[in-house]
This record gives C-alpha cells, structure tokens and sequence, in this order.
C-alpha cells in the first residue's frame, strides 16, 4: 500500500503543479485590475490581423480598457462556438449576428443600442434587420456589394464597355461575343461558376430575383409564409447562362478556384462575386487587383444599374455582462465608426465601405469597395433579402436543389416547386 | 488477484474512471436529458417526449446521411484492415528502408484531418485532373463533383491516413511473435501461405479485434474529413452523420434534436460495435 | 523462387507504396516555398525562385514560440497521465475477473463510440460552471477521452503477461503498487510506446476541443494554424509553411520514438 500512495502523492503533486502553472498563465490574461474588459467574439478570420490591430490602438488611448479579438473560423463554425461559450458562462461581451433569425435565437442575449452615437449615423435601412420596435439590437458591421467582377484589360480588348451591360440582352450579346474570341483574349472562359458554394447561386445570385418579391426587405422576407418566386424564369435565365459559359467543371469549382486561379489569373473575363474578393485576388496579383478589375451590376428587369448592398453582420452587445462593461462596449463601437481614428481604420485597415454617415468624400481603398460606395451614395442600390431566409432553407433545399439543377439531376420546375413548398413548410412550424 | 472490494483495485481505476465520468459520461447523460426537451443550447422551456426521436426516423436527410455513412464505414474498414496489415507484414520483413516505410506510413497521421481534406482536395481537383487530361484518362477527371467520386474520394483519403494507424497497431502484434516459431515452421519446408495462415494470423486475431473496432468507430465517427474534403457536396449526396449531426444543432439551430440524432447514431454504432467485439473474441478464442 | 528474389520484389513494392504515400507531402513541402500566385499557376511544379517568406510569415503570425510551449505543455502532460492512468485502471480491470470489471471495460469501450459533437455542449458548460476552461480542464478532458483506447489496447497485452509472475511477487510480499510499477508497467513498454504515438497525434493535431476551451493566451500551433483558413479563403503557402512548422517537433519525436520501439521490442525478446 505503500507504493499506492507514493504513487497517489506524484499525481496528485503534478495535477497540481500543472494548476499552478497554468494559473500563471491565466493570471496574466486578467491582471487588467480595476479596468474593463471588452471580450469580442467574430467570424471574420480573414480580418483577425487587423481587429487586433485596431484593439491594440484602442488599448493604447484608452489605457482602462482591455480589448481581446477572438476570431472564429477555419474548420469550426462560428454559431457553434458562439453557443458553446455562451453555455458556459465564458461569455463575450461583443459578438457578431448575420441577420433577424440569428438575432432571434440569441435575442435573451442581446441589448438594445439605440443609445449609441453609431445607431443614429447608421444609414437608412441598414438597421431594418436589427429593429424590434424602437429597439436597436445590432450594429452594422460594414456594407457588401456584389455583382459581375470583370478583368477590364480583356472586356477593353473585346470592344465592350462593362457599364452598358444594364439588361440581360446586352449582357447576353457580350457573352457572346467574349466566347467567339476566347483565344484572341487569352481566356478560358467567359464566366466561371463555382457550383460547390450554393451560396453563390443562391444567396447571392438569388438574391437578385427573389429581392424583388419581398421589396428588397430582408424582415418582409423573414416573416413571408410564402415564397412567391414570380421570378423564377429570370432566375433560371441568368444561371444557365453562368453555367453555359463556364470555364471547367462547374460542379468540381470552389471560391478559391474560382477567384484565384481562374479569375486571378486571368483566365475569364468575369465571375460573380462581391468586393469582399478584393484580398484574395491583390493575393495573387496585387497590380491587377487594384488597377484591372471593376464590378457592375447583374442586371435584372426593371432594376437596371442597381447593385444589390447590404449588411452581412451585425455587432451584438451582450446584455448579460455588468452594465460598465457593456457601456465600455458601446464606447468601443461609437469610436470605431465615428471618430476620426476609428473611421480611418474602417476603411483604410480593414477595407470596409462603411455603413454609416460621416465618411462622405473618403477614398476606399480598393475599386471593388469603391463601387460599393458610389452605388450607395448615389442611392441605386437593392436590399439583401436571404439573411432573411427561412433557417436552413438554403441548406437544406436551394442549395443542394440548384447543385441537383446543375447536375441534371432536378429540372428546374422541380427546383421552383420544391423550393416554394419547403419555405412554406418551414415558415408554418417557426 | 485483485479483489474487487480491495481498495487497490479502485485506486488503480479511479483516476482513468473519474476522467471518463466527467469528461463523457456524465456529460452524454445530461444530452441524453436534453433531447428529450426543446433545448436550444442556452435553456428549454418543456419536454417534448419522444417527439425529436419520431422525427429523426423522418428526416429523409438524416436517413441518407445514415446510409452513406455505412456504406463508407464498410468500404473502409475492409480496405483499411487489408492495407494495414499488409503494410505491416511488409515493413516487418528484412527489406531494406523498412524502418523509413514504417515512418513513411504512418506520417499522414501527423497532419490533422481539416488539413488533410483540403490538401486531398487539391489533389483530386486539380491533380487528377492535370494527369486526366495529360493521359486522356476521363476517369480522373471531374472527381468530387458527383456522389461517386465524392463517396471514393472520402474513402481514398481515409485509407491514405489511416492505413499507417491501423498498420502501428499490426506491427505491435506482429512483433510479439517469436522468430523461432516461424524459422522453425521454414525449416520445416511449410509454404508462406501456410505460415501466414496457420501461425502468424492466429497470433494477429486479437490485433484484428482491435483494429476493426477502430476503423468501425473512427468511420462512423469521421468529421473533419468530410467537411475539409466534400463539406456533404454535391447537394448533401456525401454528408455523414456527425456532419448531419453538427449542420441539425448549430446551423440550423436545433440543439435538443441533434442530441436526439446523436443519441440514434450512438445506441446504433454501439450495437454493432459490441456485437463485432463480442464476436471477434469468440473467434479469437477458437483460432487459439 | 529465392530469398534474395523476394526480397527484391518486396523492396520494390515498399518502394512504390512509400512514394504513392509520400506525393501529398511532397505537394506540401513545394507549395510551402511558393507565392500564392505560383500555388495556383501550377500545383505539382518545383517553386520557381523559392522563398522562405512563407516561413517567416508564418513563424510570426504562429506566435510560434508560445504556441509550441503551450501544445508541447497539453500534449505531453496529457499523454503521461493517459498513459499512467490507462495501465493502472487496464490493470485492475485484467487481473480482477468480476463482472463489475467487465461492465467497466464496457463502459470504456462504449465511450469511444459517442460522437464528440454530442457531449460538447454539455461537457464545456460543466466546466465553464467549475472555472476549467482552461489548459487544467483541456488535459483533463484528454484524459477522459483519450482512456478509452488506451485501456482497451493496454488490456490486450497486459492479457499476455502471465498472471504467475504476479502471484510470485505476491507470495515475495510486493504489494499491488509494487507489482504494478517495478513488474508490469516495465513490461508493457512497447504498448505505451504504441498508445503514447496515438495519442500524441491525435492531442498534438486537434482542433475543436481546444479551440472550445482555450483562451487565446493558451493556443496551440492547430488553433494558430487555422488564422490562415477563413470561411472561404485560404491563404495556402502560409497555411503550409505553418502546418510544416508544426509537424516537425513530431516527425522528430516520432523517429526517435521508433527507435526506441524497436529496441524495446528486441529487448523483450532476449529477456
């Protein structure tokens, strides 16, 4: 027994030893004393840099405050995540939202900032996800545009002048033409597709058709019983023409297919993609990123030169952390988008075209988020309406339907049917 | 020799058993109890019987999940015992390099899963298909953009990583075997064959136990993989239960009935598994 | 047909098996040296003009000094108490023949089976409610997953070691203690070599239980690495250069660990 116990004594001795050491550790994440910490949880990987950048300045001037980034991606889902911390009481005090259903199923969560300086310079609509009556529950992260990416060296070559693609019979015409000089251009194809994101057929391309039903409002769509789709054939028109005119497999192509290698290139003329794909593409090629490319429209009837914008996440203030650390949060969040330093870093760190009034006459940095910013600022701009989706409608049946649609394996009355008839069921059981 | 009621006996299991209390079993309990309710990750409001249970054995994708799900376990736990093991005898034979082959095998296990699917996705994409057109070979081209490549190339990755795991584990039985026994067996002018069939696979059959349990539970359980590699695409034809599992309680946002599916998925990989274990043993026992 | 033939064929066979398992490596290590741009100009190609920014980069954007202390904390704290706590518990459930053994093996067993997503909810709020989401909590947590199959793969061969040479000891006075760790323990290092690898790989490459329970401060290279994966894009020649960083400190381990494997098992058999 002797032994048992000598025994007993090393574990116990190193279980505590690694508590100890550990605590070190720890003690050094919190020793920010009578301070606040601000604890944000986002999805964005892709801007992790430069969230801790711009904290790191926060910290600087503000040297009560305490900001961690804790970003959120790769092979690990973000809701996930966010639901696991919640549940154990590691909870964030700031934490990104897509749209109202993300928003309902956190909503015991979340506090109202109406009272924010940022609330009131919001633009017009961007806030119409987030609203619950005269509460204002989300931030606007940025705007996001998208559209035709087009190589403008190749569409110059063509003869064709991207900004006179405003109807489907124009854009149909320079497809056409793009494909009969396909190797006098140099390209492979005109468009390419990447038929294994959904997302970019359905949120995205169907967006565009779907939008006109619900007058472009993502919380009309979110509490439709049913899915019109009056515009279906339009719809079908504009993928089949994507698909037709595809370089590769289209079934086999992914987003980094697709923008890097086809579109950076340099081997077809135009994808459909937003200006988020600005770094990804400066990646490969940091000259024809910001001098080559440009971004129009995908024309829809009775929508000509109107790009679809919208907001694709929104800043959650937990309303379960002590009231000071909330109000630190809120502070945090009125100096990033109106101050003169926070608005600087919007847009020149992180290459966001802001949501927001007060950067009237600033320069984004990039062609693609400079489009987004004219468009916006000339007001001709839709609504972002499949945030608004029902739950796992895309998921579930859009999704692999328009992949089943491409993969001759659906027809496309098929495809209309079953997409109405699961909208319809999903919304009834809400 | 160790009684049960001596405290030896219990000191030695504790600390293994109080990890495995807390860490798994208490917490598949406390599932368990959410299933039953309409738990949405943060709190429930009622118990809703068996109501996520019914609607598992409804939800036509779950149920397809499920079948690819066996179909692939299958596949792979023949093709991985079969090459596992047949690594394992080649790398125990006096060839030269057998020690780097040994390595060489089992490295795809240094690299984690979610990497492993992207980095195989690369090569059926863009490599087979650079080979498919060099050769006019139209069978590697196009792979992952239908159900069938989908299905063989989630299978040719498994069999790339875990082959070199299962040949590790082989290699520790094959090594127990005495040289003499078999150097006596060539002496006695007995054929390869014979030597594999009547001394080293009785010697292996426990290896075989643990090995097909390994692959079964790992196949079953296959995660990373699937998402890194064909994320359920084309139109969810290669989703797997725990991808199903994930998508039903996260993303679409039904904690309560994910835990049901999980508890399906569990009770059904249980029984199979302790039925398999059950009766390898009883082979065993007959070999010997 | 001879033996110098057989082994020829053999050697061939290795030979061409080894290559085929060695390409995706070799894919990694090229594309590791490239630009992005050259990753997707050709795949299979040698770099042209090779870099070692890439490698740089990625070192700094690890925080590779820290993450590696910290995996090398997890891993190896981890992997000795599994491997401890995994050989007493096999022990006691290989030399006590009672039912109540039996069902505990089954219970071991049966928790290889449950399906992590399952209990991870329920599992980080038990120990967010404790304070253990932390690295204390992280080995913990190892330990109860990581017991299963290493009970199960040290019951096997402790099956092996004749139950005489217990009872001899017994009949020497040697407790169980005693027994255990100067007789038994010794003889099963060649299943604690095997059982340490497994779980060193899996410990070492894991990616969604940390990332539950970690905070920043305690990341491991995995956790580091996937800063290089956005949802959509990937920067690939750091995502590379960073993965080789990290797989390194295991390749080293695992070619001394082999020969370690190897002399333990001649050892063994001289005995």
């Amino acid at each position: 027994m002797k032994q048992v116990r000598q025994f007993l004594a090393i574990i116990m001795l190193s279980i505590v030893s690694i508590v100890l050491l550990s605590a070190c550790g720890s003690n050094n994440n919190e020793s920010s004393g009578k301070g606040v910490t601000i604890n944000i949880l986002q999805g964005k990987v892709e801007n992790n840099t430069q969230f801790k950048q711009i904290a790191a300045q926060y910290e600087k001037s503000h040297p009560n405050i305490k900001v961690i980034i804790t970003s959120v991606g790769g092979g690990s889902d973000y809701l996930g995540t966010l639901k696991t911390r919640m549940s154990a009481g590691d909870e964030p005090t700031i934490f990104s939202v897509a749209g109202p259903s993300e928003v309902s199923q956190f909503r015991t969560k979340i506090a109202d900032v109406s009272d924010t300086k940022a609330a009131k310079l919001a633009l017009p609509d961007t806030l119409d996800a987030v609203k619950e009556g005269k509460k204002i529950l989300g931030l606007p992260f940025n705007l996001e545009g998208y559209g035709f990416v087009y190589n403008k060296e190749v569409f110059k070559k063509a003869g064709i002048d991207a900004n006179q693609l405003k109807t489907y019979d124009q854009l149909l015409a320079a497809v056409k033409k793009l494909n009969a000089q396909k190797e006098k251009l140099g390209i492979k194809g005109v468009f390419s597709l990447p038929g294994q994101e959904s997302w970019v057929m359905t949120n995205h391309l169907g967006n565009v058709f779907i939008a006109p039903d619900f007058n472009g409002n993502v919380k009309t769509a979110y509490t439709s019983k049913t899915l019109p789709l009056t515009r279906a054939k339009e719809y079908k028109r504009m993928l089949d023409l994507e698909a037709n005119y595809s370089v590769g497999n289209v079934m086999q192509t992914d987003y980094s297919q697709q923008v890097s290698q086809y579109f950076g290139l340099h081997q077809v003329a135009m994808i459909q993609q937003g200006d988020w794909i600005y770094q990804t593409v400066a990646q490969i090629d940091p000259k024809f990123a910001k001098n080559g490319i440009g971004m129009i429209p995908i024309p829809v009837d009775g929508y000509a030169g109107k790009m679809p914008v919208g907001v694709p996440n929104y800043w959650a203030v937990n309303s379960t952390r002590p009231k000071k650390e909330q109000q630190a949060a809120k502070d945090f969040l009125d100096w990033l988008y109106t101050t003169d330093q926070g608005k600087k870093d919007v847009v020149d760190l992180l290459h966001f075209v802001p949501a927001y009034k007060g950067f009237e006459g600033m320069k984004m940095q990039d062609p693609l988020s400079e489009s987004v910013f004219q468009h916006t600022q000339a007001k001709t701009t839709t609504g972002w309406v499949f945030n608004g989706y029902p739950v796992s409608w895309e998921a579930d049946t859009l999704g692999p339907d328009v992949q089943k649609y491409l993969s001759k394996v659906m027809t496309w009355n098929e495809l209309v049917t079953d997409a109405k008839q699961a909208w319809a069921n999903l919304q009834s059981t809400k | 020799m160790l009684k049960t009621k001596s405290k030896a006996y219990w000191l030695f299991l504790a600390p293994a058993l109080i990890g495995l209390l807390c860490v798994v079993i208490v917490p598949m309990l406390l599932g368990l109890f959410y299933s039953f309710t309409d738990w949405n990750g943060l709190f429930f409001t009622k118990s809703v019987g068996f109501s996520n249970y019914v609607a598992a054995f409804r939800d036509s994708g779950f149920l397809n999940a499920f079948w690819f799900t066996v179909k692939y376990a299958i596949a792979v736990i023949i093709a991985v015992n079969i090459i596992g093991l047949g690594l394992a005898l080649l790398v125990t034979q006096k060839i030269k390099g057998a020690n780097a082959l040994r390595t060489i095998f089992f490295m795809p296990n240094l690299i984690g899963g979610l990497i492993l699917g992207f980095i195989w996705q690369f090569i059926f994409v863009r490599v087979f298909a650079a080979i498919g057109t060099a050769l006019h070979i139209g069978a590697l081209t196009g792979w992952l953009s239908n159900p069938q490549t989908g299905f063989w190339g989630l299978v040719i990755l498994t069999i790339w990583q875990m082959s070199g795991y299962i040949m590790l584990i082989y290699i520790a039985y094959l090594e127990a075997i005495p040289r003499e026994i078999i150097e006596a067996a060539e002496i006695d002018g007995t054929s390869p064959w014979q030597r594999f069939r009547y001394i080293t696979f009785p010697m292996v059959a426990p290896a075989f136990t643990v090995s097909l349990f390994l692959t079964l539970s790992n196949g079953f359980k296959v995660y990373d993989q699937n998402l890194s590699l064909t994320n359920g695409g084309p139109y969810l034809s290669t989703q797997m239960l725990s991808m199903n599992i994930v998508r039903t309680a996260f993303t679409n946002n039904k904690l309560a009935y994910g835990e049901a599916k999980a508890i399906i998925f569990f009770l059904v990989v249980a029984a199979i598994s302790l039925l398999q274990v059950y009766f390898s043993r009883k082979r065993e026992e007959n070999l010997s | 047909m001879s033996k110098h033939a057989k082994n020829w064929i053999l050697g061939i066979i290795g030979l061409v098996l080894g290559l085929l398992w060695l390409f995706p490596f070799y894919l990694i290590i090229t594309n590791s040296f490239k630009t992005p741009k050259g990753i997707f100009s050709s795949v299979i190609g040698l770099p042209v003009g090779g870099t070692f920014g890439n490698y740089t980069q990625a070192w700094a954007a690890l925080d590779f000094i820290r993450s590696l202390f910290n995996s090398l904390t997890i891993t190896i704290v981890s992997v000795v108490l599994i491997c401890l706590a995994s050989a007493m518990a096999a022990y006691a459930i290989q030399r006590n023949h009672s039912k109540i053994s039996n069902v505990i093996l089954m219970l071991f067993v049966a928790a290889m089976l449950i399906p992590f997503q399952s209990v991870m909810i329920p599992l980080t709020t038990i120990f967010g409610k404790v304070q253990m989401l932390n690295i204390p909590g992280l080995i913990f947590m190892y330990l109860g997953f990581g017991a299963s199959l290493s009970i199960f793969l040290y019951q096997g061969a402790i099956a092996g070691i004749p139950e005489a040479l217990d009872e001899a000891a017994t009949i020497e006075g040697a407790g169980p203690g005693r027994i255990f760790f100067t007789i038994i323990l010794p003889m099963l290092n060649p299943m604690t070599v095997t059982v340490a690898v497994l779980n060193i790989v899996w410990i070492w490459n894991d990616y969604l239980l940390p990332s539950l329970v970690l905070p920043q401060s305690g990341y491991t290279i995995p956790l580091q690495t996937f800063f290089f994966f956005g949802q959509f894009t990937k920067q690939w020649n750091l995502a590379l250069a960073g993965l080789m960083l990290g797989i390194l400190p295991v390749v080293v381990f695992y070619f001394f660990a082999q020969r370690w494997i190897i002399k333990s098992v001649t050892d063994g058999s001289v005995k």
